[in-house]
Parts: structure tokens; sequence; C-alpha cells
């Protein structure tokens, strides 16, 4: 049967976000798949060598707007590591909490898309009623629902005060109620199990082959999470159980994600109890010292990496980001072909495509068009754009 | 100490370790051994995970750093390419994950990989002008002044 | 089907959504550290300039009056991310909790 290929994206109802995949099919079954991303490029890793490590704050915050704490925990831990300080432990403390709420809210967030994506739309709504309990819990104490604006080189910016402590309390125990119970929805409802199980699998090896990050490879039964092995931030101290499975297909993804949820809400509440006090930030001189510095975190969606180097003045001399769903992007590409008795559908795709918990946005940071004052755009002409190469 | 023990592994290749703080290190070697001293680095250590791999302009080469992952360590490798013809070997057979961060660094340093089995764009449009690229420090951002209405 | 018994209890439930704009103005809760509008208290400037240093979307132009240097704010442009409130050395810029805060015309965002 000759083979034929179909095109999603980058405009599609089935994605979130842009990017374009090509699949060749025969009759129901994918049989290759392509990938072309870019489509949401900003420019941004350009933009951080033009400005003071000051202002890069909020430019890194908005490369992702659910994973922004991970960024500018990354950001400002990358920073103090090359001026070789330490930050109080009541701001670490502080970072952590905030990060966990992050993962929890991001979590939830994930559970109601997947159950969007199967059809399954009832979890959705109820899922994302129950993510307002964690918004405003974030608005408390921060003062914006999602971006977060806590981090500053050096520390957070504000504090936790001990009235608000028994707000958060109240907050994470209806939280871990409402969580627990879409754990026995998801072990049970028929609907999910049908288009999960079996799908999207992902062997050890290959994942190990791949580099897979995140979830991604926890559902493949190998236990890495950067929380425990390279600690930053309070996870040396909070104690937190590593969730893997051996599934190595969709549905255990969606079984390591709700229990995280779970784990989460745990460590938010040991860090409420043990909170040190203290002041919450220390200042530090506009100029880092020379030198390269590498740090990671455990982003909602997997190992999120940054490097900076810095030439003596106040703007990084090279600034790289890697968000995690670049890293999946090779197991994904794994995942989406048929192979012996494994046969990928076309109708699995779009849940297949939501199981790595794409982030578009965090993948294409890196620069295009180099505009990084907000508010004016500009778009250049095929005959501009030579005019300006040849200049060049 | 990891470090004296790499540095006594790879011998003469070693330009310079430093070791940046608990559990990073930077390893320092030529463009003619980098593909071999990182195969020696896999071995004895078991090293699978590669997590990303940046290039940093530095004034007439480009810096080519994989950053590796066991464990908890970070191991990250530097070799320098001249701008010029910067090219350096594919390090695909080793790490099949390494596909996608080689493709960006071809895209935005122009660093050609000899060996790779689909350099191809990655994150730059289909018409950006071929011999252009973004992230070298001679392409100048053009940063207009925002627009005041006073 | 595991999700019969709350869906049963939530018939006879009223709907979550409130009808912001139109009826429950009144019913949004913001809390008091919400970032929200700049408001700037000019008796307490100094003219030190780092709110313009800080600011990553060129919100602010220090400009000269009769009692000396003092930033301009560009409202239109502002990400509210307090970091001018923040690193102000006299707590001359506030971020209040008015969260309603677009416009039609860019001249009239302009806090003088």
């Amino acid at each position: 049967m000759p083979e034929f290929s179909v095109i999603i994206g980058p405009q599609h109802p089935a994605l979130k976000e842009p990017e374009s995949f090509t699949f060749w099919v025969d009759g129901e079954d994918v049989v290759r798949t392509q990938v072309r991303i870019g489509y949401a490029h900003k420019g941004i890793e350009k933009a951080a060598e033009s400005r003071t490590y000051i202002q890069n704050i909020p430019l890194i915050e908005r490369i992702c707007g659910i994973c922004n704490v991970a960024h500018t925990v990354c950001y400002t831990q990358n920073v103090e590591y090359l001026y070789e300080r330490k930050i109080p432990r009541r701001a670490e403390f502080i970072r952590t909490i905030i990060e966990e709420l992050n993962r929890i809210h991001s979590h939830l967030l994930w559970i109601g898309i997947a159950g969007h994506e199967i059809g399954f739309d009832t979890l959705l709504m109820y899922v994302w009623r129950d993510r307002e309990v964690v918004m405003d819990m974030i608005e408390a104490i921060t003062g914006n629902r999602v971006s977060t604006a806590l981090m500053t080189i050096g520390g957070v910016t504000r504090d936790i005060q001990p009235e608000l402590v028994a707000k958060l309390r109240k907050g994470l125990d209806i939280l871990e109620k409402r969580t627990e119970y879409y754990e026995k929805v998801v072990a049970n409802e028929s609907t999910v199990l049908v288009r999960t199980r079996g799908i999207g699998v992902l062997t050890q090896a290959e994942a190990i082959k791949h580099c897979a990050v995140g979830p991604t490879l926890r559902a493949s039964g190998v236990r890495s999470d950067i929380r425990a092995d390279d600690p930053y931030a309070a996870h040396d101290e909070v104690p937190f159980k590593v969730i893997t499975t051996d599934m190595c297909d969709l549905f255990g993804r969606v079984v390591v994600r709700v229990y995280e949820t779970i784990e989460s809400i745990r460590q938010v509440r040991y860090c409420l109890d043990h909170l040190p006090n203290g002041p919450i930030r220390i200042r530090l001189p506009n100029t880092p010292p020379r030198g390269e510095s590498v740090s990671r975190v455990e982003a909602p969606r997997g190992e999120d990496i940054h490097y900076v180097r810095s030439d003596g003045t106040d703007r990084p001399s090279r600034y790289k980001v890697r968000a995690p769903t670049l890293g999946n992007l090779a197991a994904l590409v794994e995942m989406l072909t048929s192979k012996g008795d494994y046969k990928v559908r076309v109708a699995d795709i779009p849940i297949v495509l939501a199981g790595i918990d794409p982030c578009m946005c965090c993948m294409d940071r890196t620069a295009r068009f180099v505009e990084p004052s907000k508010g004016k755009e500009w778009v250049w002409t095929w005959s501009q754009l030579k005019k300006y190469a040849k200049e060049r | 100490m990891l470090a004296s023990e790499i540095r006594e592994l790879l011998g003469g290749r070693v330009l310079d370790i430093k070791v940046q703080r608990t559990r990073s290190i930077f390893v320092t070697v030529k463009a003619e051994d980098y593909k071999d001293s990182i195969r020696r680095l896999a071995e004895k250590y078991g090293i699978t995970h590669i997590s990303t791999m940046t290039g940093a302009d530095s004034g007439q080469t480009i810096d080519v750093m994989p950053h590796l992952s066991y464990g908890g360590m970070k191991i990250t490798v530097k070799a320098a390419v001249p701008k010029v013809a910067a090219e350096i070997d594919t390090l695909t057979d080793i790490f099949p994950g390494a596909v996608m961060y080689e493709r960006e660094v071809h895209d935005l340093f122009g660093v050609g990989f000899k060996g790779h089995p689909d350099l191809e764009r990655l994150v730059l449009s289909d018409d950006w002008p071929r011999d252009v690229y973004p992230l070298r420090k001679e392409y100048k951002v053009i940063r207009p002044e925002p627009i005041r209405k006073a | 089907m595991a999700m019969e018994r709350e869906l049963l209890r939530h018939i006879f439930r009223k709907a979550v959504t409130l009808r912001y704009p139109f009826k429950d103005k009144e019913k949004v809760h913001i809390p008091s550290n919400f970032r929200g509008k700049i408001a700037f208290y000019r008796n307490r400037c100094i003219g030190c300039s780092m709110c313009f240093r800080v600011c990553p979307a060129e919100v602010i132009e220090m400009i000269d009056d009769e009692k000396g240097k003092r930033p301009m704010f560009y409202l239109d442009r502002c990400t509210h991310c307090a970091q001018c409130e923040d690193v102000c050395p006299t707590k001359a810029i506030e971020l209040t909790a008015q969260y309603e805060s677009a416009g039609t015309d860019r001249s009239q965002m302009i806090l003088k």
C-alpha cells in the first residue's frame, strides 16, 4: 500500500502550541515521524546578552508561563554560584515552597489537559476548578496567580507571614483530599484506561538511549530526579520519594504525575512546619566575577539546565537555556513510530503528544528576530532580510 | 577526587580542569581529542545521559561544550573550534540523544558536525539566509527606541 | 464510571463561575499584596535612578521637575514585575491592588 503523509501543525486544534509534525501513515498506523520546531522563537538567549543580570530575571521568567518558577530558580542559582555565596536558609525554604506549589499547579493542569485530549472533559473541568485553590495560595504569597516574580539574585523578595501559614495549610488539606480522589478516578475509570494503556510505549533502554528527562523517563523505570541526585535549595533536607513505575506507557506517565502531586503537597507541608527564622536575602554587587557556571533544577516537565558565562561586566556574555521538552523530543519521535507488534494509530497522536507534557514556548527560546524591547513588533520581507544579510 | 581521576584517565589530552563547585567539573581539551576523550569518559564511568550542548562565541573561536551527567555529577567538556570553517566530530554514535542539540548549535553558530545523520535547521525559519549565524557576536542586536506617546 | 457520585452531588449546587464584570464585581477577592497598578509618592523620591536601572521593560524615564530628578512611568509597557518597588530605598514606588489597568489611549496611561 503506498504511504502518504499527514501534516499536523503548526496551527491545529489538537495542539496547544505551534509545532509541525509530518506523519507518514500506512492506513491507520503511523510509520515514520518528522518534527519541525521553532515557531515560537523569541530570541531570549541573544536578548539576555544585552541586559543586566537584574533586568534578565523577568525575561527568563517569561520563557514559560507554567514553569516560570523553575527557570527563575535556575537562573538566580546560577548567578549565585558565580559569586560563590550562599543565600540564607529561609530563602531556600521559601524557594522550595513556591517551586513545589508550581509543580502541583502544573501537574493538575496537565491531568486536565490529558483528560481533554482523550475527550474526557468532565475531568478537565473538575481538576481545573481545584487548580484554583493552588492559584489562590500562590497569589497570597507572591501577588500574582501564575507569574510569581519572587526570586532575585541573593534570595527572595517577599516573606511568608505567620498569619498566612494557617491559610496555606488549609489549602493543602483540600488539595490532598482532591488529588487522592483523582488518583482513584484515573485508576478505575475505563475511559482513561482504554485510551492510555499500551499507548505511547517507550521502553527503558530506549528512554536511556534517547536521553529522555522528567516523568517520561521515570515512567519507564529509571530512578532519575534532580532533586534527589543533585540537590539544590532545600531539597537536601526535605524528605520525599522519587516516583517511578515500570509501565513504560502513557498510563505510567499519568500515574507518575498524580503521585508526584501528592509528594509535593507533603513537601510543602514539611517546609511550612520547619521554616527557619532569619533574613530572606543578601545584597550582592552588580557585577559577578569572571567565570562560568552550570545549574540544573527539576522543572515539572523534567531536567532544566542553564549555563552562564560572565566576563566581568554587569551583563552576561553568554546565557544558555535548555528547557526539558527539547530533551524529550528525540524520545517522542521514537514513541510515534510503529515497529513490529507495536502500532501507533493516528487517533492516538494527540494524547501521545500531550503525554510528554510539551511546552513549546520553553523549547523554542533561542534567537530568531532579535527584538528584545516589548511592545514593538516588526516583520521583515524577504528582500529586506536579504539586504540586511548582505550588509553584514 | 574525581578531577585527579579524570586527569589520570585522559593524560595529555587535558588542557585544563576546573572544579567549579561540588558536583560540577569543567574539562578543556583540544578539538582533535574531543571525541576520544568523551568516549573514554563514557566508557569509564558508564555515562549515558547528555544534558545539552552549549556553543559560546569567544572572539576568534567558538567553544563547543557538551554537558554530560551521571548520578548527580555534571562534567562539561569544552573544545574550541576556529570560527572560519568550524567543524568538529559528532557525538551521536556515543549518545543518540544528542541529535537535537547538535542541530541547534549548527543552526545558530554555524559549527559543522562530521557524521551527523540529519543536520537540518532546527529553530530558525526556512527562509533565514544560510550564512547568517545569530548567536555569534558579529550579529548585532538592533534595539530601537521605545515609542513614547507623551 | 468513577465520577458518578461527584457529578450527582453537583447537580443541586450553584456554578462556581463569577459573572465578572457584569454582576459579581464585589465578589472578586484580591489579596492586599497583589502586584497591580503603580503608585508613586513624589515627596519620598530622592532621584537616585535605581528604578530606571532595574526596569526590564523600559517603563521608566527620568525627568527633571522643580524638586529635582524623578521617574515618569509609561504604564502601558509595565509587566508588574515589582523590581522597581523592591529596589527603591525610600519606598516611593508602590504596586497597588488595582487590577483594572487596561486603557484605549496610550497618552492617558502615563503616570506623572
